[in-house]
């Protein structure tokens, strides 16, 4: 398979276009697997509280070929602008990177993120110097905002997180993309391979995927499955779709066609 | 004093390296804030804790 356009983030140059979450993978050893199959060189993760008086688990980073991946802390779980820069601030201690996920999410029925909570944490952490990556609704207002704000990308979501419902907001996915300045990361919702091949066909440039991977039969297969959508989403945007018609065309020359007489045609007409 | 969202009882002369031990956590393997001051694991300073600090310590986990 010819290599696909790199894709830019941050001012660093990325070969795969699969962003991958680490949650909710079974066992590290699985997750490393999963993460090797899908040919991703960006990994989400989350800052927690440590649990006090319980040492000895495992951490992630310890799990993690550091040197392979860059990491991309998200603030999952922050409610408020607020919660979400404290977070970043943590997740850059903790990371020593200054990626971050930005997610302000106060709605824990859908997860839906804040807009207007989601625009003024961006503009903090774009002024302390972080990357910042924001979690959205497919909204091109918003997308061309966080764009001014310094964002490295935009994310707007497929369908609710960890929901598996596939690319859903395609419509409005369209105006974010139209004119967009900056990477556009389909992030949450998709379910299957072919989700991330219709995002990308349509013109998004990656897309981020955890709980498909995660929750699959197989992590690793799923993993590699999604890479290969990826992979075709992206050529086929290159390679240019055909324009849609209303009805059918022949794919055959109509002309030429070894016929047989016409029963309908009386005999005494037939040429 | 607040660890972790949780009260915690504070003595004189508390320091916060002294408090890591004291909870058992390994400094390399997480983060620290103390009011608005981050610090790395590895680079936590021994610095004196107060009565009204609010420290935060935390680590990577898995997630998307």
């Amino acid at each position: 398979m010819p290599a696909l356009d790199p894709l830019t983030i941050g001012g660093q140059t990325f070969t795969s276009r699969l962003l991958l979450g680490t949650g909710k993978f079974h066992d590290f050893h699985v997750m490393r697997e999963a993460l090797e199959a899908s040919g991703t060189q960006i990994v989400t993760v989350a800052i927690r509280r440590v649990e006090l008086n319980a040492p000895g688990h495992a951490g992630l980073l310890d799990a993690l070929d550091l040197g392979r991946y860059q990491l991309l802390p998200n603030t999952a779980g922050c409610r408020t602008a607020e919660e979400a820069v404290r977070v970043a601030q943590l997740a850059r201690a903790a990371t020593g990177v200054n990626w971050v996920k930005l997610e302000v999410i106060p709605d824990a029925r859908w997860l839906l993120p804040d807009p207007v909570g989601t625009l003024r944490a961006a503009e903090t952490l774009v002024g302390e110097g972080f990357t910042v990556l924001p979690y959205v609704q497919p909204d091109a207002v918003l997308a061309r905002a966080l764009e001014r704000a310094g964002c490295a990308t935009v994310m707007p979501l497929a369908s609710p997180i960890g929901s598996g419902r596939g690319l859903r907001t395609g419509e409005l996915l369209r105006t974010v993309l139209d004119g967009a300045s900056v990477p556009i990361v389909v992030d949450a919702g998709l379910g299957v391979p072919s989700d991330a091949a219709q995002a990308l066909e349509a013109g998004a440039d990656a897309v981020l995927v955890n709980t498909a991977i995660a929750e699959a039969r197989d992590p690793v297969g799923m993993a590699h499955a999604f890479a290969l959508g990826v992979q075709a989403g992206r050529a086929a945007f290159l390679a240019g779709r055909m324009a849609e018609r209303e009805g059918a065309s022949p794919s055959s020359p109509v002309a030429g066609v070894p016929r047989l007489p016409d029963p309908e045609v009386p005999l005494a007409e037939r040429g | 004093m607040q660890v972790n969202g949780q009260p915690h009882p504070h003595r004189e002369g508390l320091t916060l390296h002294a408090l890591l031990r004291e909870l058992n956590v390994q400094p390399e393997r997480v983060a620290v804030a103390v009011g608005d001051d981050f610090y790395p694991g590895a680079r936590v300073p021994d610095r004196p804790l107060e009565d009204h600090d609010t420290v935060e310590i935390v680590r990577i986990i898995g997630g998307g």
